[in-house]
């Protein structure tokens, strides 16, 4: 973290009153820059984002440069851009890129982070870094006050959420601290049914059984793999597991689980959207 | 077969697992219910009232009974191909059926989702048996001889394992699921798992006996078999089907679980039932008992554990290290090298066809450096365009590791005598790789020197281990290669296990054992290649040892070759080698095998020829399969590793009348 800041104080130089062309490998960078309308010029594996993050999408504009772990370095070369922004996760590559355009690390997801004031501070840090600090404000406030609207449409008795995504038919990683939706539960005035410990992305991938005996109420995050909502049916376990559900399960559209603003006011909205159906 | 009796029965160990296991199941038992008596433990089933027991009901139960199951089938199909093959060391892991499985289960949910709603048992089925069929028939020629037979196992493991990787590497987030299935998870969510298997290893278990008493004229010669009247071909297609069908069913729903196949027979016959009937009795209870101790081990220590560690991938971890304390007590079958000096082509002039394969380095290079996509537009001739300058290194690098490869192919294949040895089934690389995936998962962010510090440190960690477990048998090739096979075991749990924690990192992890040019710069490359070359020279000095040792200890000797040295020489030089080369390319790739075995295609017998002519081959190999990578799914870069094993495994098929 402490190089991600540091390399902010080195300003980088592009022609003023332009906003600096930049590339990105991840997709959590990738969807704030869009949604802060930067010049996004090169994308990692952009149908990949389109499946996974999907919101918001890819101007046609951006160039596909490959997989993540290894960016197509002619490609990327051909395009030069101004700036490169990259998370700790391809720490390894830094060497190879910064040969192309100054490099810069945005590191959101970490342990003992604590999530939403660290979603803001890379949200500024992309706005300064893309030349786009008025909308990164904008985004920031937007989204915070999005929130807090949405909060104001619960139901008092909402009950603890308890948040998972299907792996196969009998394991789930389960989202807890560290983790954006649990960010988003906290700002939405909503608990976590989820205590347990999670990892550095802030999930926790367990059998279907841990989630026996826990309070509250379950939220599945789609896309299901093949096969398992027949599955399902069959699982005994999972119709004890409903039972037990304070409500009935909740599902919710593909939400990038490790995004930024964007994927959470998405997950806010489908969330308190499918609450509030009943 | 055992070379020492040991003290105790298979009766006695069964019985001791016992207590273990029931020791173990008290412990949670109580914990659960507050009980201590079976009826209390066993009432949550008619019941359940609490969520405690209904968790036992559900799920606790159903895992022990599932892992009972599952233990007692791999062990009869373990038992079963063991007699069939007369091979020790066959199991549903080392004949591919596992790998086939896998790659059949990714292929079919990512380009056939349909599939997966049929029946995700049926595709497992299929994988497998194919598999195991591609494993037959690399070793037909040698008579389905146990080493040759548990290579080609390895040789087809890492070809579908380089086919799946390509398949993750692009789509990590979609086959999350199936890492966790590839490792071979007992969660349970009913009963239905368990009445599944059941009544199919009931079917095992029967056919199993009614073919007991035939199989048991197997231990005879085929000659005499027949003489008795025995079909034989009918009779092992009969038991090697009992046992895929064994291995299928219960791999298709608790995923795979390594090792239990080849343990529990082998413990069974360690501790004294010799006589088919006896293994057949008593390797079932073992392997049961055995399975059910482990998964309660684990889901007992699963509070401490950081992230969900399945227990097929843990078996066989563990199993991994029982394998190599194995191995000197198993007596081999072990045929004469039939491939030393016959059966292969001789050239007249040598000389010529080293020039011809030089020859073939020049446009090999000029494709690698001025052919490519300039600006997303495919061009024969970038010309003067700056992009070569990031063609260079990676072109020198894939020719280094090519070359290092191939000296080291060459080395071992002249030093065992065997067409099937390579640096990969060495264990050399499944060192670096359990180093590299250590170090990428424990620790936060991985710099490019760490990494290469770790891959070096693995290859160390394997040739000691190598070292020290061979120098007693005075490093006969057969112990070498089974130790190797074990290290490469290990080297797949170790993936299965951090593939399976559903890390983001996942692509990366993938990335890096796949083997690729990308990471290195100019000056890196021109070191890779520059010691490729001095290495290719420098080992020419053991040429001469090179041409005695195919011909077996006691004629080398004769003619004054220090036969143990002379072995560890070339082994450690080839471990050096291999690390070097793994480093770069990363430890899956065929260069080393396939090199070798084209020079000796083209007539290139003698040592010093054969090494030089594997070197430039190796060379070109691996440029094309660096360009190649770089351009088939452009922009996505398909690493060399990956491209040059599937060439490699390919040709390797269609090579299968030379083996």
């Amino acid at each position: 973290m402490l190089a991600a800041c540091l390399c902010l104080f080195v300003p980088v130089h592009a022609a003023p009153g332009e906003a600096p062309r930049v590339a990105t490998l991840d997709w959590t960078v990738a969807e704030t820059l869009i949604a802060l309308d930067a010049r996004l010029v090169g994308l990692a594996q952009v149908d990949g984002y389109q499946s996974w993050v999907a919101e918001p999408s890819v101007p046609e504009t951006v160039l596909d440069l490959g997989l993540r772990a290894q960016p197509n370095l002619e490609q990327l070369v051909g395009l030069s851009p101004d700036r490169i922004a990259l998370s700790p996760m391809f720490a390894s590559l830094v060497p190879r890129l910064k040969t192309v355009a100054p490099v810069t690390t945005f590191d959101l997801y970490g342990p003992d982070v604590e999530t939403w004031p660290a979603i803001r501070r890379v949200t500024r840090e992309l706005g300064a870094f893309a030349g786009r600090e008025r909308q990164a404000e904008a985004l920031i406030n937007d989204s915070e006050a999005r929130l807090a609207h949405l909060a104001q449409l619960l139901p008092a008795d909402t009950p603890p959420l308890i948040v998972v995504q299907f792996m196969d038919a009998r394991h789930v990683r389960v989202f807890g601290e560290n983790g954006l939706y649990h960010a988003v539960l906290g700002r939405l005035g909503l608990e976590n049914g989820w205590t347990g410990e999670t990892n550095r992305w802030g999930f926790s991938l367990v059998g279907l059984e841990s989630l026996a005996g826990l309070e509250g109420r379950l939220v599945v995050v789609r896309p299901y793999p093949v096969g398992v909502p027949r599955a399902l049916g069959e699982s005994a376990l999972w119709k004890r597991l409903v039972e037990q559900s304070q409500g009935e399960v909740l599902e919710l559209d593909p939400v990038w689980s490790f995004g930024a603003l964007p994927s959470a006011t998405r997950f806010a909205e489908q969330l308190v959207e499918a609450i509030d159906a009943e | 077969m055992p070379s020492e009796r040991t003290a105790m029965s298979p009766a006695g160990a069964s019985g001791l697992l016992l207590v273990v296991l029931l020791g173990l199941m008290g412990v949670e038992l109580h914990a659960a219910t507050g009980g201590f008596a079976l009826g209390e433990w066993l009432r949550p089933l008619a019941g359940p009232t609490g969520t405690g027991e209904w968790l036992l009901a559900l799920t606790w139960w159903p895992r022990l009974v599932t892992a009972l199951i599952a233990g007692a089938g791999l062990a009869i199909a373990g038992v079963l191909m063991q007699q069939v093959l007369r091979n020790p060391l066959a199991s549903p892991t080392t004949l591919g059926v596992a790998g086939g499985a896998n790659l059949a289960l990714m292929a079919a949910s990512l380009f056939a989702p349909g599939l997966m709603l049929v029946g995700s048992e049926w595709v497992a089925l299929a994988g497998g048996a194919a598999a195991m069929g591609l494993v037959f028939l690399l070793s037909w020629r040698q008579a389905l001889s146990p080493l040759v037979v548990v290579l080609a196992g390895l040789v087809v493991n890492l070809y579908l394992g380089a086919l799946a990787m390509v398949l993750l590497l692009f789509n990590q987030e979609t086959l999350q699921g199936l890492l966790i299935w590839g490792a071979g998870s007992l969660a349970q969510d009913g009963w239905h798992d368990a009445a599944f298997l059941l009544p199919r290893l009931a079917v095992g278990l029967v056919a199993a006996w009614l073919l007991l008493r035939p199989l048991r004229v197997l231990e005879l010669d085929d000659a005499s078999g027949r003489s008795l009247g025995v079909n034989l071909a009918g009779l092992r297609l009969a038991a090697l089907g009992a046992a895929v069908f064994l291995t299928g069913t219960v791999v298709s729903v608790v995923g795979l679980i390594g090792f239990i196949g080849l343990a529990a027979p082998n413990i069974a016959r360690l501790l004294g039932a010799e006589r088919l009937g006896a293994r057949l009795f008593w390797a079932p209870i073992i392997g049961a008992l055995l399975l059910a101790v482990t998964d309660l081990l684990l889901q007992s220590a699963s509070a401490w554990l950081p992230t969900l560690i399945p227990t097929g991938a843990m078996t066989a971890a563990l199993g991994a290290p029982l394998l190599l304390w194995l191995i000197p007590r198993l007596r081999l079958e072990v045929a004469p090298p039939t491939l030393g000096e016959t059966g292969w082509p001789r050239a007249g002039r040598p000389e010529r066809r080293l020039m011809w394969i030089a020859a073939a380095l020049v446009p090999a290079t000029l494709l690698a450096l001025f052919s490519g996509h300039v600006a997303g537009q495919w061009t024969w001739w970038s010309g003067a365009s700056p992009v070569w300058e990031w063609r260079l290194p990676r072109m020198l690098a894939a020719a280094g590791a090519g070359i290092l490869l191939a000296v080291a192919g060459t080395l071992l294949q002249r030093l065992t005598g065997n067409p099937m040895a390579s640096p990969e089934v060495l264990g050399i690389s499944g060192g670096v790789a359990i180093f590299l995936l250590l170090g990428i998962v424990l620790l936060p962010a991985v710099s490019l020197p760490l990494l290469v510090l770790l891959g070096v440190a693995g290859a160390l960690v394997a040739l000691v281990v190598l070292i020290t477990l061979n120098a007693r048998s005075g490093f006969l090739p057969e112990r070498l290669l089974l130790t190797g096979v074990a290290i490469t075991a290990l080297a797949e749990a170790v993936r299965a296990l951090v593939l399976a924690g559903s890390d983001p990192r996942g692509q990366q992890i993938v990335a890096w054992l796949s083997g690729s040019t990308y990471f290195v710069g100019t000056a890196e490359a021109f070191v890779v290649l520059g010691f490729g070359v001095l290495a290719a020279l420098a080992v020419l000095v053991l040429s001469r040892w090179l041409d005695l040792l195919p011909l077996g200890a006691p004629v080398s000797r004769a003619l004054g070759v220090p036969v143990g040295g002379g072995r560890l020489a070339v082994l450690g030089v080839s471990a050096v080698l291999t690390a070097a080369a793994t480093l770069v390319i990363g430890p899956l790739s065929f260069v080393g095998l396939l090199a070798p075995h084209m020079a000796r295609l083209l007539g290139l017998s003698r040592a010093r020829d054969h090494l030089l002519g594997a070197a430039l081959i190796g060379a070109v190999l691996m440029i094309l399969a660096d360009w190649i990578g770089r351009q088939i799914q452009f922009p996505h870069e398909i690493p060399a590793g990956l491209v040059a094993s599937l060439i490699g495994g390919t040709y390797f098929l269609w090579a299968l009348r030379r083996l």
